[in-house]
């Protein structure tokens, strides 16, 4: 399913380790050029992740583009945890289960309409700071504030970029879709 | 969108099937999820914080960068722009610089007293002093007279006649002058080394001691002199000078009943005799015209 002649290992391999160092580019990016004077960072990778799920799932063969979506989001995930300095797979799981989540929703949407990237990241942005929270803070967490103070700001800090980053992914991935 | 084989516009599906096309895509996610999990578990078990901590090291250099990147291209992008705002920021500047002058000026004060003060308290922890600390405000504007004038007067309890010490780093606290007048808020102070300054000393040579003049030498070319001191005791270079406390007796125009004795004045550097008598240079312990700060003892504790 999907190619429609199988790639020898060594093509793959390649493109796995490139797939591995963009993701790792894009969140040393996150972490060092993206901060915000309020002290919260673009989320630039699970939004990219996101986005990347819509496409995949929206596309041709779904099964493989919703494949390199969980793909991006466990590379991007463990970057992530490389230079935030949380336990390795922290943030690669709390990615992967909201793409998850968002691959199930939207897989009867059409994703064409600017709403459904919006609400996408609103919703895999809503699971992925969740699961964060519950790995990041063990010691128990006052939610409501947690709430109010950490996730709903960090939602809407992703939504801003939304947008266009939905449509130069669209752009740049053309070919794969 | 276009496909990349034959450059055709390709659409996104409109139609989208009910069921997924495989399992495939939920077993590589359930295999991903189960991969993050048990990293998370075996880092936090330290198997592999090892590796983290390398990854980390390695990407610390290009993080570093890009952070002091996004640093300069903050401060340059809140930097002010145009002629009006530039100026003032200049001003808000100057205004803030002046302020911090102000309060570094106020905390060097502050350790310049407070360095006063713990000297004056290991002063008076030797000595049965009370003292009472004194900038020197002026110095000897010429040779013919050598005397200072303090910030303290009358109306903190100085009169004419008490000793004043000062104290440099090494040698220990000594008698450096004597007030010879006090305004309400100066006082005038006769160094040791002026040569109308005669104070009785006692130079201490083994265990016994003798009792005679200190004279200041200043305009004749050196420090202190010490007279009267009879041969019977046989005066060695390096011998100490402490006041005798009996300048009182000796009758000078001005009240010298004040200076206490056993103050440290200086030591014996050259001794000569004249006739019955001994005469020895004295260097004293502290140079009158090096101290920037002295104490006058007030009163001695008996």
């Amino acid at each position: 399913m999907g190619d429609p002649q199988p790639r020898r290992l060594e093509e793959i391999l390649a493109h796995e380790a490139a797939r591995i160092a963009g993701l790792f580019l894009l969140a040393c990016l996150q972490v060092t050029l993206l901060g915000l004077p309020s002290g919260f960072t673009l989320p630039l990778v699970p939004v990219l992740a996101i986005c990347r799920t819509l496409l995949g799932v929206s596309a041709a063969f779904p099964d493989v583009g919703l494949g390199r979506a969980l793909r991006w989001a466990l590379y991007g995930g463990l970057a992530l945890d490389v230079f935030a300095a949380t336990p390795l797979g922290a943030h690669a799981l709390a990615l992967l289960l909201a793409v998850l989540v968002v691959a199930g929703l939207t897989r009867r949407l059409r994703v064409e309409r600017p709403a459904v990237p919006l609400l996408a990241v609103l919703v895999g942005m809503l699971i992925y700071e969740t699961v964060l929270a519950l790995f990041l803070q063990p010691g128990g967490i006052e939610w409501r504030s947690y709430l109010l103070v950490v996730v709903l700001p960090s939602v809407v800090v992703a939504l801003a970029p939304t947008l266009p980053l939905f449509l130069l992914l669209r752009r740049l991935l053309r070919g794969q879709l | 969108m276009r496909d990349f084989l034959d450059d055709r516009p390709v659409k996104l599906r409109r139609e989208r099937s009910p069921v997924p096309a495989s399992l495939r895509p939920f077993v590589l996610a359930v295999g991903l999820c189960l991969l993050a999990g048990m990293l998370v578990f075996l880092d936090r078990r330290g198997v592999i914080t090892p590796a983290r901590q390398m990854l980390q090291s390695l990407t610390a250099p290009v993080a570093r960068q890009l952070t002091g990147l996004r640093d300069d291209l903050g401060a340059f992008l809140s930097a002010p722009r145009g002629t009006a705002a530039l100026e003032a920021r200049i001003a808000a500047l100057e205004r803030e610089n002046g302020e911090l002058r102000n309060q570094l000026l106020r905390l060097e004060q502050a350790r310049v007293e407070n360095n006063f003060l713990r000297q004056q308290l290991a002063i008076q922890q030797a000595h049965p002093w009370t003292l009472l600390g004194a900038e020197v405000t002026v110095r000897s504007p010429d040779g013919g007279r050598r005397m200072i004038t303090i910030a303290r007067g009358s109306r903190e309890g100085l009169r004419p006649g008490m000793a004043v010490i000062g104290q440099l780093p090494g040698p220990p606290a000594a008698l450096i002058g004597i007030v010879e007048t006090a305004g309400p808020h100066t006082a005038h102070v006769l160094l040791i080394t002026d040569v109308s300054s005669q104070v009785s000393g006692r130079v201490i040579h083994q265990d016994r001691a003798e009792v005679g003049l200190v004279q200041g030498q200043w305009q004749r070319g050196s420090r202190l002199q010490l007279g009267q001191i009879t041969r019977d005791l046989e005066l060695a270079p390096g011998d100490s000078v402490v006041t005798a406390g009996l300048t009182g007796a000796l009758q000078l125009p001005f009240d010298l009943a004040a200076i206490p004795p056993n103050i440290p004045i200086g030591s014996v550097d050259q001794v000569r005799v004249l006739d019955q008598y001994q005469i020895a240079e004295v260097r004293p312990f502290v140079d009158p015209d090096q101290v920037g700060y002295v104490w006058v003892i007030l009163s001695q504790d008996d």
